[in-house]
């Protein structure tokens, strides 16, 4: 009994989380072009107002509106951990499966080279990369998307191995079915159930990365509005207007959050109970 | 005097809005000291729902609507989850059917039974001895060797040996055995059967053995029920149930656990050994890769392996588990490259049949995806129309219908996969038929349709099969040459007939052996 109950509230708690997140990608999404307030338009008059009814998270230092920048931030960390954990699943993808399937030398190979990678600190490896080829929207996306890659292969990899000695997989060699056939038709439907919570870990990590390096100046560039670069900003009026701090970190906070838990929810609803 | 007594026992599974299913109905028996009741039924009766019932596993969504299972003089349904779950184990122990995944992988054989005792605070030196002796009992004769072994460094019966060591290590006074022996051999089970009785008697254990199979019970139970659709139907001793049945569907059960080909309607094609062979294995040796990069290669798991199938003919191929029965079965079908020796397949196709039926469908698909899949791999081009009734021509073929298509392979019971299984292998034509222990995960009314419709293939259509079992009484009835494997190599081979008859080589005496002991 005390099991179900634990179960119930972590599907309550799940199914919460992640409506809270989706309401604020919703929320950022039809907003951002119909409020009132211009996220890049400087106001001298209005600088560092705490939070009012004008401005609701209030403005920073040089009188830009924290909610409009808030709103604008969230679109580009959605974009750019949508297109990260897209280019990183593909690539992985392209590398895992593989790897799993055929085993042998060309696993070997493949596994060499994703765990090489994986073996760098993954900020680490994106910074080097942004730095060399220059910090642009563009670069941060594919850096990230090269460093996540790695983490889908493994799952991938992982998975494909387990299903190879299932009899179906085995029947389908015997037919002599195209391996490409075999991968993407009768294993990969079968992976949906794992990769779904590694793809929605993976948004919220990358969202986490893109942060990371928004904050140290190499990721979104500005003007732009980014909520790793807004909480660098902010540190130098931490005491004076606490405000410009709070209201990005706890908007970061509750969508990773909420990703978590969609994972959490996305394991539960395929059956997965592992702990 | 009863160690269980159970009344007006009923169950219900309830699963989302629907009418609550009846899993078991109005269940009243009482398990007597000090002996092995045999409950026996198809898959699906609720034989292994009464066992969960009777130990508290149930899972959350069936409900006990009424009754009361008194254990030692205590109602089980009226204690607090605490109470039971000391009950289980220390008055109740289980045994389940998979020893593959009963035990922790990670943890050696003796970590994994000492943690049934260090949950309840034995000192260390008196777990190990006790472990040790246990597993003396259950008949190792190097238990220290076994103690430090992981699961996977030792053979399924070994396995099933642990478990049962495990199960008595509390010495329970009820022990329930949950199909103990499906997945091992005919030698195997022997054995585990009398290791079964003796501690039964040794111990003064009562044994609940559950099994499908009605050849199992002989000389091993005292009495027996017979379960269908949640009730008991047919409760008797032994003797009176194999030899002299009242019930109907007993009888009916006993027909077909004997596979008689007469009563069951087999008849199989004539064979002309004249003709040229359909299928030719030369003196092939198979091993499996292994060490860094796969290069160095582990000694052969099979080895000089020569035989001929001719057209329609149905060839047996026996021998305990681990002789290379499905190695030989997966080099023939181009899973494995054969190291050495040649395998003519003479322009036919060979198609295959595995064991496991819960497996051999792609959860994800429908039936008719899967029957469409050999048509596209063998790039047979054809239009919409033909496709269709080529998919259905080979459903009809096997006995299922045409609404079976659309489906899942999870809607589907288990003969059921097996028939869809089949379906798959006949839309290609194929001239072989690999047949991996199609039976031995089934029970014996669904076995013996499937066998039916192997005859049926095989009379129809001039199919050859060569049938992989460890069961003799399948290939006594089916085959008409056989072959027997031992460490890899085939030591017999002749006229199913003589070779039973009058068996040369030892792992053929030893098989022979192991069938009389059942039946």
């Amino acid at each position: 009994m005390r099991t179900s109950l634990q179960k119930k509230t972590r599907i309550y708690m799940a199914v919460g989380f992640s409506l809270l997140a989706v309401i604020l990608v919703a929320f950022v999404i039809s907003l951002t072009h119909l409020y009132v307030y211009d996220p890049n338009s400087t106001n001298a008059a209005a600088k560092l107002l705490p939070p009012s009814s004008d401005h609701l998270f209030g403005t920073d230092n040089l009188g830009r509106d924290v909610f409009a920048r808030c709103m604008e931030a969230s679109k580009y960390t959605l974009l750019v951990s949508f297109c990260g954990v897209f280019i990183a699943f593909v690539l992985g993808t392209l590398l895992g499966m593989p790897a799993g399937y055929f085993g042998g030398i060309t696993d070997k190979f493949i596994m060499l080279i994703s765990n090489s990678v994986m073996c760098f600190p993954g900020i680490l490896l994106a910074l080097v990369a942004v730095a060399v080829f220059g910090p642009s929207l563009f670069n941060v996306v594919w850096a990230l998307g090269l460093v996540f890659a790695p983490t889908f292969a493994r799952v991938y990899r992982t998975g494909v191995i387990g299903l190879s000695s299932k009899e179906y997989i085995l029947h389908a060699k015997v037919l002599k079915v195209n391996p490409m056939r075999i991968m993407l038709l009768h294993i990969f439907p079968n992976l949906v159930p794992q990769l779904l919570p590694a793809v929605v870990i993976g948004l919220a990590n990358m969202t986490l990365f893109e942060s990371g390096m928004s904050y140290l100046g190499l990721g979104v560039q500005p003007p732009h509005a980014s909520y790793g670069k807004m909480l660098a900003d902010a540190q130098s009026y931490m005491t004076m207007a606490p405000w410009l701090i709070v209201f990005p970190a706890l908007l970061l906070v509750i969508y990773v959050l909420g990703l978590y838990f969609l994972s959490e929810a996305a394991r539960l609803s395929f059956g997965g109970e592992r702990r | 005097m009863n160690i269980a007594e159970i009344r007006n026992l009923s169950m219900s599974i309830y699963s989302g809005k629907g009418v609550p299913a009846l899993i078991l109905d109005d269940l009243n028996f009482h398990i007597r000291e000090g002996e092995i009741l045999g409950l026996i039924g198809n898959s699906g009766s609720g034989k292994s729902m009464t066992a969960m019932t009777i130990a508290g596993l149930l899972p959350e969504s069936a409900q006990v609507t009424s009754g009361s299972i008194e254990i030692d003089g205590k109602d089980v349904l009226k204690l607090s989850a605490g109470e039971r779950r000391k009950l289980l184990g220390e008055e109740i122990g289980m045994i389940f059917q998979d020893p593959m995944t009963a035990l922790d992988p990670l943890e050696t054989v003796g970590k994994n039974l000492d943690e049934i005792l260090r949950i309840r605070n034995i000192p260390k030196e008196e777990r190990k001895s006790r472990i040790i002796s246990m597993l003396e009992t259950v008949g190792f004769i190097e238990p220290e060797r076994i103690y430090r072994s992981y699961p996977h460094q030792i053979s399924g019966g070994q396995r099933q040996r642990v478990l049962i060591a495990g199960a008595a290590l509390l010495k329970p006074k009820l022990l329930i055995a949950d199909e103990p022996t499906s997945s091992l051999d005919t030698v195997t089970t022997v054995s585990i059967l009398k290791l079964l009785k003796d501690i039964c008697i040794e111990m003064h254990m009562t044994i609940l053995f559950i099994s499908h199979d009605l050849s199992v019970v002989n000389n091993f139970c005292d009495r027996v029920m017979v379960m269908k659709d949640g009730k008991i139907i047919d409760s008797d001793n032994t003797e009176d149930i194999l030899h002299n049945p009242k019930n109907a569907f007993t009888a009916e059960l006993l027909t077909k656990a004997k596979l008689d080909p007469r009563s069951l309607g087999l008849e199989f094609s004539e064979v002309d050994p004249s003709g040229s062979p359909v299928l030719k294995v030369m003196d092939i040796a198979t091993a499996y890769r292994d060490g860094f990069f796969g290069r160095q290669r582990a000694k052969n798991t099979i080895e000089g392996i020569c035989f001929d199938l001719y057209p329609g003919e149905v060839m047996g191929l026996i021998g305990s588990s681990g002789c290379g029965k499905t190695t030989l079965a997966k080099t023939i079908c181009g899973l494995l490259k054969p190291t050495g020796g040649n395998i003519d397949h003479c322009s036919g196709k060979v198609g295959v049949v595995f064991q496991d039926p819960v497996s051999c469908l792609n959860p994800m698909h429908t039936i008719r995806w899967h029957l469409n899949e050999p048509l596209v791999a063998a790039g047979i081009k054809l239009t919409k129309e033909e496709r269709e009734k080529k998919i259905l021509e080979a459903i009809k073929a096997v006995g299922l219908e045409e609404k079976h298509l659309s489906r899942y392979p999870g809607r589907l019971s288990g003969g059921q996969r097996q028939r869809a299984a089949i379906a798959m292998c006949l839309i290609l034509e194929p001239s072989v038929i690999i047949a991996d222990e199609p039976f031995s995960s089934l029970d014996a009314s669904t076995a013996a349709s499937i066998l039916k419709l192997l005859s049926k293939i095989n009379r129809e259509r001039k199919t050859s099969i060569l049938l992989i079992s460890h069961n003799l009484r399948v290939v006594r009835t089916m085959c008409r040459r056989v072959l027997v494997m031992s460490r890899g190599h085939v030591v017999e081979e002749g006229m199913t007939e003589e070779v039973l008859k009058s068996p040369k080589a030892s792992a053929t005496k030893a098989l022979i052996d192991a069938e009389r002991q059942l039946s």
